[in-house]
């Protein structure tokens, strides 16, 4: 700058010796002056301007959860009978209380006015003893009555759109039919009761002194329209006296039955009629009470809440004999007070707690975080349920009025630790870093640790680097030290030329060609690691002692070009010598005889065909850069090292390469920039396994593919759409440390030897 | 000429000669730049090449010690002995030479290395890496360069820190650890401000003590006072060579005195 503006000046006084050429001088200085300084500010606007519409994408990531109340209103249809359950709709509008005399109060959500209220069809003389719920998103309860019996409802709730506007009606079903089933047949109190019911329903039930698991499958008939029920009937080997509680998954194939002194008792009833024990393990601290039980959404683990306010995630994993069993993997301090309710999310894997203070608390599983902490109304909450979107939830205080409240919690999945730590998934048998962004199902736990994808970006580098820094840069010197300026002159512009091949066609030929290739020639490309060095040292050798007169025919300087044909020979020596070879010493097949001698596992497109298309493509920038750099040592200090009797060897080493260092080291630089965030090559193959080996022989993820690959299928503005930002911002973030880096160590170096 | 520098060492009787030049020929492709030089350098005697740009002094110096070689398409006939020994001989190890005979150029070109690594460069690249040893020749070195008081204190700077004339002559102080029999100056001061010429004048005053040296100048008054002996050449032929005082009071050829005169050059 304080050049240029010396520049101006100078001009600017000569404008008075005056003269039109020096006004031409003037504005042609004035307009190259502001063309380059909009040129270099345009370039940072650009590289800021992505860097903030990175940060912009990602920052709701990082926003706090917020929760607030909409309104609350007297406990909506004035009845006999205290509330034994709150459920709510997909629009939270319509909400329903049901009660332990048998009614259903409907009632709008938002405001408490009632909608409609049904009546479950209990018989005369019989009165509920218990009540139980099964999946949320079924919403399938169970009453449990005085006479043995049980009776499956449903609730309804059906979407019509008469003038435009959408109507939600809610009803009862009852899917087993209005007539009470019978569980006990000696017709003794149901006192607990547990129920899930989709296709088929079961039912676990205390009556008398027995634990009952009774199940109903439907019978489809050829000839008869109505399909019948098949009912199965066990009872559980298990004493009954302080059973407290009970779930059954929605797959009807595992039982948890808890105990007032804090055991867990799994039952494995994918047999309905012979259930098996699996496991029978103490799950709160001395001295605690189990006081609420849920399934994480997908039912793959339980949420145990305790009189301390303790709650714990159990997961199914399996043992070392294969067996399934539950093991802790995480506990969340909810409260101090014993937590009463605990309400999973239908969709993620957070859930909502509520103690006996009243107060809610929203948490994420997997992120272990604590979102939302709100008292809501009175202490001595009664029942609460958490709308199937988790965007409300309503809480009947111990006032005995409701509250409605709202939730903003868009990205409770993602934390600091889910992205950079070990984390423990469900049915994992212990902690790691994964990423598996999506699946089909609904009740998938997300894993969106980046430590796969920053590790398969390092594993691509680094091999690739291994690969092409070596090559690039022996080239490189012998270019511009050695070879004669002719032969020069055509082989550096090839190489560069290489640098232009688009690295889809790189990608497409690693993938579809090399990885193939060099599967079934694996030791052929072992034998050329070795032959060609071999055979170069040898033809060098075999040259040296040639008579004189025939050395003599070759240019100094174009000896190089005499390795051609050797190396092609060597190169195809090894492949032809590979399957004998392989035959001859691995039993014919080297890969089967690493996985079995070694155990290497050998995938087909690995790290060693993702090194060497990828060197080749890194290849022709650091060749080009380090040749620049070598070539323009200045020629006094080669002369004035070989001045003092130093070989050839000895001056390239201890001279040339010094002082281009700086010049060598930003072209590795470039070249590990360019190989970190090079996509197509990695997409095409690396197979996009997001393992973390760093065995040459198996693939990776990394995070350039990875955002290639899944930003097409993420949905705008979800939490994974989000992640691959981060995957973008982090990327970004790495490239240009490295280049920063990379530029300060070069300046250091410059300047050292900058008065040459 | 040779005959009169033979009959001039004889008259001063233990003249030894250290570097003889026997009808050199140079062409750079199908152009000659020398045309048959002879000549002979008593050893332990300054002698300067004197003559016009292009003349090629520099050319017949960068014989000495085979830099010639470096430069594409470059052919040479005739010989160049040095202790009798052709060093265009075949047999010759063309680095091993270059240990012999030792040379600083006009543009002063320390490595980018601390003062202490400049110097001991020669060394290292022989395989000397005793601590002891290197330190000792180092400072030797850096003493017989008349540059030792000025730079003890910063032995592990960088040697492109100096000025000009330091740099120039921790050059010299480079190429005289290695303890070379010859020492080649391609117009050393050329570069340099007057003080540091006068410093290296005085340099090359002392270090013909111990080595024979060669130095190629434009400057004739420097020729005048730091030489022993001096060779006039003009278009790649030696036109003249004798005693510095004879050369430049007494000149036997028209050409000589012309230049010397600066009627041209």
């Amino acid at each position: 700058m304080s050049e240029t503006n010396l520049n101006f000046q100078s001009a600017g006084t000569q404008i008075h010796a005056g003269g039109y050429y020096f006004q031409w001088r003037l504005l042609k200085d004035h307009l190259a002056r502001y063309g380059v300084i909009v040129g270099g500010l345009g370039v940072i606007v650009a590289i800021a301007l992505i860097f903030f519409f990175l940060l912009y994408s990602v920052f709701p990531l990082f926003m706090p959860a917020t929760a607030e109340s909409v309104a609350h209103y007297e406990v909506p249809g004035k009845m006999p009978g205290s509330t034994v359950l709150l459920a709510m709709e997909e629009q939270n509008e319509v909400a329903a209380r049901f009660t332990d005399s048998g009614q259903v109060v409907f009632f709008e959500a938002a405001t408490g006015k009632t909608v409609s209220t049904e009546t479950v069809p209990i018989p005369a003389g019989t009165t509920v003893t218990s009540f139980g719920q099964g999946d949320p998103a079924e919403g399938v309860v169970v009453y449990g009555l005085s006479n043995g019996r049980a009776l499956i409802v449903k609730q309804q709730y059906k979407q019509t759109y008469p003038n435009g506007e959408r109507v939600i009606t809610p009803s009862l079903a009852f899917p087993l039919g209005e007539t009470p089933l019978v569980v006990d047949d000696t017709g003794a109190a149901v006192e607990k009761i547990a129920v899930q019911a989709n296709d088929e329903a079961t039912i676990v039930a205390k009556a008398g002194n027995k634990i009952r698991l009774v199940s109903f499958e439907k019978q489809e008939s050829l000839f008869d329209e109505e399909a019948g029920l098949e009912r199965t009937d066990a009872v559980l080997d298990m004493p009954v006296y302080n059973l407290t509680d009970m779930i059954i998954d929605e797959d009807q194939r595992n039982l948890y039955l808890v105990s007032s002194d804090g055991r867990l008792s799994f039952f494995d009833i994918s047999n309905k009629s012979h259930p098996v024990i699996r496991q029978h393990q103490n799950v709160v601290a001395v001295g605690e009470k189990i006081t609420s039980l849920a399934f994480l959404n997908g039912d793959l683990s339980l949420l145990i809440g305790d009189s301390s306010g303790l709650v714990s995630q159990w997961s199914q994993v399996r043992d070392e004999l294969n067996r399934p069993a539950l093991q802790k993997i995480r506990s969340f301090k909810v409260s101090n007070s014993p937590v009463i309710g605990i309400h999973a999310e239908q969709r993620r894997k957070g859930f909502m707690t509520l103690d006996a203070d009243s107060v809610v608390g929203i948490y994420h599983s997997t992120a272990e975080r604590e979102l939302v902490k709100e008292t809501i109304g009175e202490p001595g909450a009664v029942a609460a349920t958490l709308a199937p979107k988790a965007n409300a939830f309503l809480v009947q205080s111990g006032d005995g009025s409701v509250h409605f409240w709202h939730v903003d919690n868009e990205h409770p999945e993602v934390s600091m630790q889910v992205f950079w730590q070990e984390v423990w998934y469900e049915s994992y048998q212990k902690p790691n870093y994964i990423w598996q962004s999506s699946s089909a199902s609904n009740d998938f736990e997300p894993k969106y640790s980046l430590v796969p994808l920053v590790f398969g970006t390092l594993k691509a580098a680094f091999y690739s680097m291994l690969f092409a820094v070596p090559l690039a840069l022996m080239g490189a010197i012998y270019t511009a030290y050695f070879m004669a300026p002719a032969m020069r002159r055509y082989v550096k512009p090839s190489i560069e030329m290489m640098g232009a091949l688009p690295t889809v066609i790189l990608g497409f030929l690693a993938g579809l060609w090399l990885a193939p290739f060099i599967e079934t020639h694996l030791a052929g490309l072992f034998a050329l690691f070795m032959l060609v060095p071999l055979a170069v040292m040898l033809f060098a050798a075999f040259w040296h002692n040639l008579p004189e007169t025939i050395r003599q025919q070759v240019p100094e300087g174009w000896d190089a070009a005499l390795l051609i044909p050797v190396i092609l020979l060597s190169g195809w020596l090894a492949f032809a010598v590979s399957e004998p070879l392989e035959a001859l010493l691995f039993n014919g097949s080297l890969r089967e005889w690493l996985k079995a001698e070694l155990g290497i596992g050998y995938d087909q497109r690995n790290a060693l065909v993702v090194g060497v298309a990828m060197g080749f493509a890194v290849i022709p920038t650091i060749f080009s850069i380090a040749e620049d750099a070598i070539f323009s040592v200045p020629k006094h200090l080669t002369v004035g090292s070989l001045a003092l009797g130093a070989t050839p060897w000895q001056t390239m080493i201890r001279v040339v390469l010094l002082t281009a260092s700086p010049g060598i080291f930003s072209a590795i630089m470039i070249g590990l920039g360019r190989a970190v965030g090079e996509t197509m090559i990695v997409l095409m193959a690396t197979g996009n396994t997001p393992v973390m080996d760093l065995s040459v022989f198996q693939g990776m993820r990394t995070l350039s593919a990875n955002i290639a690959v899944e930003m097409p299928e993420a949905e705008v503005n979800s939490t994974h759409y989000r992640v691959l930002f981060l995957a973008a911002l982090v990327l970004f973030l790495f490239t240009f440390i490295v280049n920063t880096l990379a530029e300060i160590i070069r300046q250091r170096l410059r300047e050292k030897y900058s008065s040459l | 000429m040779d005959s009169i520098l033979r009959s001039q060492a004889k008259s001063q009787g233990r003249q030894e000669v250290c570097i003889k030049i026997e009808n050199l020929k140079l062409f750079y492709g199908e152009k000659q730049a020398l045309h048959g030089i002879n000549m002979e350098m008593p050893k332990k005697k300054v002698t300067a090449y004197i003559g016009p740009s292009g003349c090629g002094k520099s050319t017949l110096l960068r014989c000495i010690n085979r830099m010639n070689d470096l430069v594409d398409n470059v052919r040479i006939e005739g010989k160049i002995l040095l202790e009798n020994e052709d060093i265009y001989n075949r047999s010759v190890n063309v680095a091993a030479l270059r240990r012999r005979v030792g040379m600083v150029f006009q543009k002063p070109n320390p490595f980018p290395k601390s003062i202490f690594e400049n110097v001991a460069y020669g060394l290292r690249i022989q395989g000397i890496n005793d601590k002891r040893t290197l330190e000792e020749t180092v400072e030797n070195a850096l003493r017989g360069a008349a540059i030792w008081d000025e730079v003890k204190d910063r032995l592990n700077d960088n040697a492109l820190g100096l000025s000009g004339g330091q740099q120039q002559r921790l050059v010299i102080a480079r190429a005289i650890a290695i303890e070379p029999e010859v020492l080649l100056l391609d117009e050393p001061a050329s570069a340099l401000d007057p003080i540091s010429t006068l410093k290296i004048e005085e340099l090359i005053n002392e270090l013909k003590e111990k080595y024979t040296i060669v130095i190629v100048t434009h400057n004739m008054q420097q020729a005048a006072r730091v030489s022993d002996y001096t060779a006039f050449m003009y278009m790649g032929e030696l036109i003249e060579m004798g005693h510095t005082s004879e050369l430049f009071t007494n000149p036997k050829k028209k050409q000589t005195e012309d230049y010397i005169t600066g009627r041209y050059g």
